[in-house]
């Protein structure tokens, strides 16, 4: 089960608790395609990559991700069973001929997530919107795992 | 001039004096970067679009400030959060080499893009050299 957890953006005065925040989940790979002076100029990498939030129902579980500023066309949403496999990278954006980075916070590189759902979900009806930055994954729970009432017969 | 002269940061400038903010208030990520023409600033604010936010310069301090509006799904309860939807609020105090009539700002998928034009005066000149 996720933890609550209200993301503080300051990243100095919490740096500590940002380490106790990490989890197998989810990982931030390599490839950041960082020159020197962004570097100098990012004040910390975030350990979980991206962001979400979590909602259910009986019906499935609706996932929002923060993913600002991404290409649709580089998010991979995987279902399979009971697990979700969010993966896709993010572009750094280039510095154009004569500029220099004076700070660059904004990360990016390659990501990938998954998420244990609870309970099995329905493939084929897997919908995602991306909107104002925000990736939407709306899973169906599969239909024999629907609770289903049971009509009792009178005798 | 230092080009780190050109924008700094002030991390305390979320801490309003008087009245008491109301909800969750978030520092955005920003890049910045400079050419001879302008300084460029993006910052992410996820959830956020061109309605629901503002950039505003007063006395060169440049704040850039948006409302996430993601509402959440209908019929559905919460069963984790990473992320509080709120406000995203920064401010940058800007060099005196800032055009502040030209800055242009848009959004696009939660990324904010804030164009800050130079002056003319310190503006990057190719001095042609006579034979």
């Amino acid at each position: 089960m996720l933890e609550l957890v209200t993301w503080p953006r300051n990243p100095w005065s919490i740096f500590d608790e940002l380490e106790s925040l990490q989890t197998d989940m989810s990982r931030m790979i390599a490839g950041q395609e960082r020159d020197q002076a962004g570097d100098r100029g990012r004040a910390w990498r975030r350990p979980t990559y991206p962001l979400m939030n979590v909602w259910t129902s009986a019906d499935g579980m609706v996932i929002d991700a923060e993913l600002p500023g991404v290409d649709p066309k580089d998010v991979d949403i995987a279902v399979q069973g009971n697990e979700l496999k969010l993966s896709g990278r993010v572009n750094a954006t280039t510095a154009a001929e004569g500029e220099t980075y004076h700070r660059r916070e904004r990360p990016a590189g390659e990501f990938t997530r998954t998420l244990q759902l609870p309970f099995r979900a329905n493939a084929g009806g897997v919908k995602a919107n991306y909107k104002n930055g925000v990736l939407r994954v709306t899973v169906p729970r599969s239909e024999e795992e629907k609770p289903r009432k049971i009509a009792i017969e009178a005798a | 001039m230092a080009k780190t002269e050109v924008v700094k940061r002030d991390d305390n400038s979320t801490k309003v004096v008087g009245l008491p903010e109301t909800g969750t208030v978030y520092i955005p990520d920003v890049d910045i970067s400079e050419n001879g023409e302008s300084v460029r600033l993006v910052a992410d604010m996820p959830g956020v679009d061109q309605q629901s936010v503002d950039v505003t310069v007063e006395n060169n301090v440049l704040t850039i400030e948006g409302n996430a509006c993601t509402p959440p799904p209908q019929g559905y309860e919460a069963l984790g959060r990473e992320y509080a939807v709120g406000k995203y609020r920064r401010t940058f105090t800007l060099s005196h080499a800032v055009d502040t009539e030209g800055i242009k700002a848009g959004v696009r998928q939660g990324v904010l893009e804030v164009t800050l034009p130079k002056r003319e005066a310190v503006k990057t000149r190719k001095i042609a050299i006579g034979g």
